[in-house]
């Protein structure tokens, strides 16, 4: 096995569980999440030798996993986007409702949205530093703070709704 | 009434299972990249061999009239700018780089599909048009002697064909093409948005 595998197998070890968190607060679907997660380290694969330690590797590969769940194209796209919302509000009350009902609650919070919020709340729920969320969506520190307290303060009340009905 | 710290702890009492190993990620990531190339390898190659084909039409088959050769200069023409822009959307494709930001990913990505949607309805008119004009140039000498059924047969065939090509295969294809890349194009604006809203 060459070195280039072993450093692979090593990233996918360290980081794939995080990744698949990202991925599944994203798409609400585990079946999509696994084939993001196999996606993003395709591409970590195939791009493996541009990376000059300018920040740390998880950094790196968090924003190559940001950049392909953006880019993620349901098969049923056609839907709009109120319709997708729904779906995957229903699958998540589905795969949640018997294990965890908070847990589903807080998904169909997640899942109300905007893509790039769902992303930056993943990440700060997964108790990444502000610094390196900065640094994978490509904001300011300042502008993140703000936008996490909004995200943070429309979670919190969506999740509230919720919890009424 | 709960609030963010509560939402915090339901989150970190959450956990998921990766279905994944190692060792199975590393054997997909290599078969993938392997099928990636060849594909973009076969495709090449493809158009590599209709070009060469029809040099050799030019080098060892001698033909009477001019507007035979014209035609086939048309045809060698055509073929070669063909390959010349499937490698540089292969190139484009290729380029797409996942490691940049996703605010400058987002800028980038916008522009190669809107870009990709512009060469598919502009340049296939350019391209039928020169293959037209090629297989007419090409046949004044060529079907000069066939029979006249003959004649009006490979005629017939050739005109189904490019109509063939140009409506029910050419709608096929952009329908597949173009209803992704619109949507991508939806979404990306959409989160496109959402960065800008960032910076004001």
């Amino acid at each position: 096995m060459d070195q280039k595998d072993i450093l692979f197998k090593e990233i996918f070890d360290k980081n794939s569980k995080k990744i698949f968190h990202l991925c599944y607060g994203y798409t609400g679907d585990k079946d999509a999440a696994n084939d993001l997660l196999q996606e993003t380290f395709l591409k970590v694969w195939q791009n493996l030798e541009k990376f000059r330690n300018k920040s740390l590797i998880s950094t790196w590969i968090y924003r190559i996993a940001v950049n392909t769940c953006l880019t993620y194209l349901r098969a049923e796209k056609r839907q709009a986007k109120e319709e997708l919302t729904d779906n995957i509000v229903e699958n998540k009350i589905e795969e949640f409702s018997e294990k965890n009902e908070q847990v589903a609650l807080l998904y169909q919070s997640i899942a109300k949205l905007e893509e790039n919020d769902r992303l930056i709340i993943t990440m700060v729920l997964d108790e990444l530093p502000y610094q390196e969320i900065a640094e994978i969506s490509g904001i300011s520190e300042g502008n993140l703070r703000v936008k996490i307290h909004r995200i943070k303060q429309k979670l919190t009340e969506l999740y509230n709704q919720h919890a009424r009905i | 009434m709960q609030e963010f710290n509560d939402i915090e702890a339901i989150w970190a009492k959450h956990t998921v299972e990766v279905s994944i190993s190692a060792d199975e990620m590393l054997k997909q990531a290599k078969k993938e990249v392997r099928s990636i190339r060849s594909k973009s390898l076969f495709n090449i190659f493809g158009m590599a061999l209709s070009f060469f084909m029809i040099v050799a039409v030019w080098l060892f088959l001698s033909f009477q009239s001019f507007t035979t050769y014209i035609g086939i200069s048309i045809f060698i023409g055509t073929v070669g700018v063909y390959t010349i822009i499937l490698y540089n959307n292969y190139r484009i494709i290729a380029k797409n780089d996942f490691t940049l930001n996703p605010n400058q990913f987002i800028t980038q990505l916008k522009r190669f599909q809107t870009n990709k949607i512009a060469l598919y309805s502009k340049f296939y008119w350019l391209y039928t048009i020169a293959l037209a004009l090629a297989m007419g140039l090409f046949f004044i000498e060529v079907l000069d002697n066939f029979e006249l059924w003959l004649k009006i047969t490979v005629i017939s065939v050739t005109v189904v064909w490019f109509i063939f090509s140009s409506t029910f295969l050419r709608k096929a294809f952009i329908k597949k093409d173009e209803e992704k890349v619109n949507l991508l194009i939806a979404k990306l604006e959409r989160i496109g948005k959402q960065f800008n809203l960032e910076k004001d």
